[in-house]
């Protein structure tokens, strides 16, 4: 305790001001203003900037017109890149018909041994070509982490245009911030050695994103 | 003070001469430099394309920085009450030795054995390493720069690429070593090769680790959160498989929100690395939940002082504002010449210029506010616009208040200043000095050698002066 009082005591000198109760009323204000700083102007539909922004930092994309064709995207994905049909799924998306397109899904956290993780997300960000991830019971946050290759459900209605947007839909369906908020950008990645870019540092190697949605 | 005792900052004039004439960290600086410059640039040119632009956005992240230290008191108080509701645990500490006290404790009531690290520039403030293996807990770094520079027994020298300094073939013959193998000849082309191995070995850590270490980019005070920004993916890993996560920060790195957080995110990668954005930004709060199957069970905030409450309220107040982003070092001719571990202690370039004198001892680090050519490309780049150059003066103004100048310093100023005070004198004296300034030169008009200090001209010629004062010449022109 005393190092606590030791800090903000000096903290508190430093600040220089009294009226604590007073600054902290007005704290609670700017908490609750939710002001934005400067916004870019997104000028190119939201589904067709994720999608640019998305392969350029090294994802892949693909994209199917209902929900119930992803297992077979998904399928189609696996067996072009030479991956096993065995994948460990989030619980979100256990429902959707796997074993119909030859696909052996587990829905459950992933092991180091999971070579194939597929997840949905809470939505996506255009400005970044981002996916955001929420930690919960449905969507444990390994799926996306541990295995070499993450496949990802976009739903296209659920593409906003900057972090601003993905923080006020959390705020509106949400009634607290999940333990791990997960914003990912492509496949990890590492520059330690010579400045050299290195794709598949701790993370996954290969992030696929199957865009849901879309008519062919 | 606990961080001087730690500090080499006092040997800097010899470092730099030893690293000036060390030719493998010279070419690993070369090489560096103009990478990192260059990302940079482009990164801050494409938020044209947005419609943004760098002055506007800064100006934002200054006022975000500013607005939280003006009422530090207040933040950190809404930041502990939310992160202790959301199910963390939050601790404080006066020094880096407390720090070492803190986690150690945290250790040995989880029964840890090794914990895997994040990079956190404050637990080498803390000299955390070392205090957890007397401890007889193993700390492993992860990111891959901290890894090599684990391995080698160094400390980092860039704060975000901490092994700048060495080349493939050095890290090559760390991995060998460590990995048990023998030594292979090593290109460019086999760094994808080097990382994998690295990977396979990290991933074993970070399975069997009982405990995670990380430091955070931020704190975000509306939610009681930790952000963590990461392109490797380590980050992650230590906050999600460790059953205990323990964050080690400074007490200055809050915002007040969410959007402030996504306002400076708009800077901080494209300062760091020209990223528009890093590859993962994880936002961390509270503890596992009931349903989860994974997260920590035990998460910890250890809010660290270390010299910084002092400077609230101080001339040097500015530099709290920094989110070490590296932009200021990446920009610096001083930092690329001498490499980061000439300054002495964790923090190099600018900003290390800055923060080793005010956190080690103004006497303890006297040559480093001297390390700069004035050119002011650290102030010009940085996302939350500290005036670095004005800085060091400040820091050198103070040095002569507090007679911390060498004698031959303060006799040679009071010469001068004794001088100047006698025009008489002062004029005879100047035709003279610039007439010999004039006979030095050669055909070219460059002075070669400069025969009173010839150390100024080692490294480039000086250009040669018309040779009359400028009395002379303005009497010349009426």
């Amino acid at each position: 305790m005393t190092a606590k009082r030791d800090i903000l005591g000096r903290v508190r000198g430093g600040v220089g001001k009294g009226d604590f109760a007073g600054r902290r009323a007005a704290a609670e204000a700017v908490l609750n203003a939710r002001l934005r700083g400067p916004q870019p102007t997104i000028s190119d539909g939201l589904i067709e900037r994720f999608r640019v922004k998305a392969e350029s930092l090294a994802s892949t994309v693909d994209a199917v017109s209902d929900r119930k064709d992803a297992p077979a995207a998904v399928a189609a994905y696996l067996s072009a890149n030479g991956l096993p049909m065995r994948v460990v799924v989030a619980q979100e998306i256990e429902s959707l018909d796997w074993s119909g397109c030859a696909i052996v899904s587990a829905a459950r956290g992933a092991v180091d041994s999971d070579q194939v993780g597929v997840t949905a997300c809470f939505c996506a960000v255009a400005e970044t070509g981002t996916l955001m991830l929420l930690s919960g019971p449905d969507s444990p946050a390994t799926v996306s982490l541990l295995p070499e290759t993450h496949i990802a459900l976009v739903d296209t209605s659920r593409i906003v245009a900057t972090m601003e947007d993905a923080f006020a839909l959390l705020r509106a369906e949400r009634e607290a911030v999940p333990r791990a908020i997960n914003f990912i950008s492509g496949p990890s990645r590492t520059g330690d050695i010579e400045q050299t870019i290195v794709l598949g540092a701790h993370g996954p190697c290969r992030v696929h994103l199957i865009l849901i949605g879309i008519s062919s | 003070m606990s961080a001087a005792k730690h500090s080499q900052a006092m040997h800097f004039h010899a470092r730099a001469g030893e690293n000036v004439r060390n030719p493998v960290l010279q070419r690993a600086l070369q090489k560096a430099k103009p990478l990192f410059v260059g990302k940079r640039a482009k990164g801050i040119a494409a938020l044209a394309d947005d419609g943004l632009e760098f002055e506007m956005l800064r100006t934002a992240c200054e006022g975000i920085r500013n607005r939280t230290l003006a009422d530090l008191d207040v933040w950190l108080d809404i930041f502990e009450e939310r992160a202790i509701t959301s199910g963390a645990e939050v601790l404080w500490a006066r020094d880096g030795e407390e720090v070492g006290r803190l986690v150690v404790d945290i250790a040995r009531r989880y029964g840890v054995t090794k914990a895997t690290k994040s990079k956190s520039m404050l637990s080498e403030e803390a000299h955390l390493n070392e205090v957890l293996a007397k401890a007889g807990v193993r700390p492993v770094e992860t990111d891959l720069g901290e890894y090599i520079v684990q391995l080698a027994g160094e400390t980092p020298s860039h704060i975000i690429a901490p092994a700048v300094h060495k080349t493939i073939e050095e890290i090559e013959a760390l991995f060998a070593k460590e990995h048990g193998r023998p030594v292979e000849t090593r290109t460019s082309a086999d760094i994808p090769d080097m990382t994998r191995e690295a990977r396979e070995v990290l991933r074993q850590h970070f399975l069997s680790a009982e405990m995670g270490i990380s430091g955070a980019n931020f704190l975000i005070a509306e939610t009681g959160t930790a952000a963590l920004v990461t392109n490797e993916g380590n980050g992650r890993m230590v906050t999600t498989l460790p059953k205990v996560h323990v964050v080690v920060t400074g007490i200055e790195k809050i915002v007040p929100t969410l959007e402030d957080f996504a306002t400076l995110m708009r800077l901080l990668p494209r300062s760091a690395t020209g990223q528009t954005i890093s590859n993962y930004v994880s936002l961390l709060t509270g503890t596992k939940q009931p349903g989860d199957q994974d997260g920590p069970e035990k998460t910890v905030f250890i809010l660290v002082d270390n010299g910084r409450a002092n400077l609230l309220g101080s001339p040097y107040q500015d530099m709290l504002r920094c989110i070490r982003c590296g932009a200021c070092m990446n920009h610096c001719p001083v930092y690329f010449s001498l490499g980061g571990h000439a300054y002495g202690w964790v923090y190099p370039g600018p900003m290390g210029s800055v923060l080793t004198p005010l956190y080690t001892g103004i006497e303890n680090a006297l040559d480093l506010p001297h390390a700069s050519t004035g050119c002011n490309q650290c102030g010009s780049v940085c996302p939350v616009r500290i005036p670095l150059p004005k800085l060091m003066h400040q820091l050198r103004e103070e040095q002569v208040e507090r007679h911390l100048r060498p004698w031959s310093e303060r006799l040679a100023l009071k010469a001068w200043a004794w001088v100047a005070g006698q025009p008489v004198l002062y004029r005879w004296l100047t035709r003279r000095a610039v007439r010999y300034l004039n006979w030095l030169a050669d055909d070219a008009g460059r002075i070669r050698i400069f025969g009173l200090a010839p150390g100024w001209t080692a490294g480039r010629d000086l250009p040669v002066a018309s040779g009359r004062t400028f009395h002379e010449l303005y009497k010349a022109r009426k």
